[in-house]
């Protein structure tokens, strides 16, 4: 699957005044990819993205696009669109002249500018809205006029910034969904920031973890959840419960159990244990003695919190599973698979 | 539902039995809290408006004429101060705006030092009296002021009329009303978020694009509060042109004190003190007419 390169970023380099920034970024984004980059807030992935913008310049560092250098460029010239946080149309303008404003600056016919206008509303879901202000619309179609007046610049590179933080879950929800759909259909490059690791799991081709302005890891959602590289990945992707561990030689030793020493670590460890990769059992000599210290019903399914003398863990099960279990009772637990890190890193 | 009724219900009975209903106290309270602010608009606004306009329509011997006005747009010398302080207001009030805009525009995003230095400056005008100021004027720019004499001294043969001449009251009026309009329009500028800006320029919009097709649009509102409040307050002034404006022709409110207190003729005064009212009307209702008229965008 060798595809070209639509957006390479190498060293790149960008610190405030403050001394925050962001910093040794290497990152190459293939045409028609969607890429999140996924942080905690103030990790940094609004800096990249604005410097790839252009809203930003960078102390070091190389953006291209199609392999050509574009940092030179102010952002008007840039091959890319913005799609920013806030609701951001131009309050002053209808949701037509909001749209029609980039085609009229590239010299557009008025009859294809109303055609595409009508085109890219239908895409998103707004037919016929041309008239309306701003203030008129809903946060949800504020946002759909947005992404609609980046994608009519077809830009080679399409910038996210956060787009539905401010919606209400189940509408960010239907967004991504359709975001994705035109992704696809339209075979667009797409970088999209989000805070929301299950936005980004859910969306994304690949995904960038990025954590006080480095990247952690960049790989595809399903490893980035079954192989987070680092602790703070396994921290900030999905649940995750932490238990205390020894490596001595090749094995990874949580009281009783034994796993497999991968990364050779020595001495205290720190291992992480998905919930759906700890099962009750109900054989009183195995596994791992533990007390139920909370039982909290979710819908279909029950969290289970359980003291052992590794650490808290806390397990799924399905509702009817857990009816017969109670606060303060006894169980045995099995792990069926871990990841361990050293406690330093 | 059922509970709705039956507290409607209690509340009735109970306000019944207090006598007055809560909505005659709540209007009383109104009344009350709007009185004084009433008597004060009739005494110091509505009674003086009447009399003069009454004192303008009467002639020496008491009886209803239109002499005063006629006087007042027939007369040379009274045309010539009207058309000089309408010239002067005018002009004072365009050049304000186009400097207090360019003013604010550069605070709004500059981020030197020099900006940040302005920024803490520039409205300290506004802080000085209008009588201390014009002195500053005269002090600067009189014949023999600073000026005067730094060009004498790099051998300049001649400093230019500056006061008591309609430049000098040009230069007072930028002085009294660009930190305020800038004041206006920089917290209107403020009122911009980055991010509109910046979708603007993603688009591919320039320098001029951006002035006339966002900021322009998005601050008219503001341009105009100011351009009424410098019309208004220019229009009125005294201070300075009473200290270093020119004896003819003279502004409005220097002729209008002069016939009053000098010549004694209250007709006349009265005559050019509605003369301006009217002016400034028309400009309250321009302004008002502008801010009620409907706006889609809702901003
Ligand atoms: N203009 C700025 N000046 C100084 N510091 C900034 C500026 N913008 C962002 N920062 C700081 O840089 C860090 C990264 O910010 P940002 O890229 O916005 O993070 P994110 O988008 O991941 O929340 C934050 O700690 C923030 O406080
Ligand atoms: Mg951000």
């Amino acid at each position: 699957m060798e595809q070209t390169i639509q957006l390479s970023i190498s060293g790149l380099q960008k610190t405030y005044k403050s001394g925050e920034g962001v910093r040794d970024i290497n990152l190459e984004i293939r045409k028609g990819e969607l890429i999140s980059l996924l942080g905690p807030s103030g990790c940094g992935k609004t800096t990249v993205l604005r410097t790839i913008g252009g809203f930003l310049s960078p102390d070091s560092g190389e953006v291209r696009i199609e392999n050509q250098s574009i940092l030179h460029l102010p952002p008007e010239k840039r091959p890319t669109a913005m799609v920013f946080q806030s609701y951001n149309l131009w309050p002053h303008m209808t949701v037509y002249e909001n749209l029609a404003f980039g085609l009229k600056l590239r010299k557009t016919s008025r009859s294809e500018i109303r055609q595409k206008v009508e085109q890219v509303l239908k895409l998103v879901r707004l037919p016929g809205m041309e008239k309306k202000y701003p203030s008129q619309l809903s946060g949800g179609q504020q946002q759909r006029v947005a992404v609609a007046r980046a994608l009519l610049l077809e830009p080679k590179v399409l910038l996210l910034d956060e787009p539905f933080s401010a919606l209400d879950a189940k509408l960010r929800m239907e967004m991504r969904e359709e975001l994705r759909e035109i992704q696809a259909a339209g075979n667009l490059t797409m970088v999209f920031v989000t805070h929301d690791q299950e936005e980004a799991l859910s969306i994304s081709d690949r995904i960038v973890v990025m954590n006080s302005g480095r990247i952690e890891q960049v790989a595809s959602p399903q490893d980035i959840y079954d192989q987070p590289n680092t602790l703070f990945v396994a921290q900030f992707i999905g649940r995750m419960n932490f238990l205390r561990g020894q490596a001595v030689g090749d094995r990874i030793n949580v009281q009783s159990f034994g796993f497999h020493n991968e990364k050779g670590l020595r001495g205290e460890v720190t291992v992480a244990v998905r919930p759906e990769d700890i099962v009750m059992l109900h054989d009183e000599s195995a596994g791992m003695g533990g007390t139920i210290r909370q039982v909290m019903v979710l819908g279909h399914y029950a969290e289970i919190s359980i003291e052992t003398p590794a650490g808290l863990t806390k397990v799924f099960l399905p509702r009817e599973e857990a009816r017969s279990l109670s606060t303060g009772s006894a169980v045995r637990i099995g792990i069926t698979r871990v990841t361990a890190y050293s406690q330093s890193s | 539902m059922n509970l709705d009724k039956a507290g409607a219900l209690r509340m009735k009975t109970s306000t019944a039995k207090s006598g007055l209903s809560r909505q005659t106290k709540d209007s009383i309270t109104g009344l009350l809290m709007v009185f004084p602010s009433f008597l004060l608009l009739v005494f110091i606004v509505i009674l003086p408006i009447s009399l003069a306009v009454r004192e303008s329509l009467l002639d020496p011997n008491g009886a209803l004429s239109l002499a005063n006005y006629k006087y007042l747009f027939t007369d040379k010398a009274m045309k010539n101060n009207i058309i000089f302080t309408l010239n002067l207001t005018v002009v004072s009030t365009v050049i304000t705006l186009i400097l207090g805009y360019i003013l604010a525009i550069y605070l709004r995003f500059s981020k030197g030092r020099i900006s940040e230095w302005i920024r803490k400056l520039y409205f300290i005008p506004m802080f000085i009296p209008a009588v201390i100021a014009t002195y500053g004027i005269i002090n600067m720019y009189g014949n023999h002021g600073w000026l005067a004499r730094i060009v004498l001294a790099l051998g300049g043969d001649s400093f230019p009329r500056f006061i008591y001449d309609y430049n000098g009251l040009l230069l007072a009026n930028l002085w009294f009303n660009i930190p305020f309009t800038a004041m206006l329009l920089s917290s209107a500028l403020a009122g911009i978020p980055n991010s509109l800006i910046e979708s603007a320029r993603d688009v591919g919009a320039g320098k001029l694009n951006l002035f006339t097709k966002f900021i322009v649009p998005m601050t008219y509102k503001t341009v105009l509060v100011a351009a009424t409040f410098s019309f208004m307050g220019i229009i009125g002034s005294f201070t300075a042109p009473f200290l270093i404006g020119p004896n003819a022709p003279q502004v409005l409110g220097i002729a209008m004190q002069q016939s009053f207190s000098i010549y004694h003729d209250v007709g006349i005064a009265s005559a050019m003190a509605v003369f301006m009212f009217l002016l400034c009307s028309a400009m309250g209702y321009f302004y008002i007419r502008s801010m009620v008229k409907e706006e889609p965008a809702g901003r």
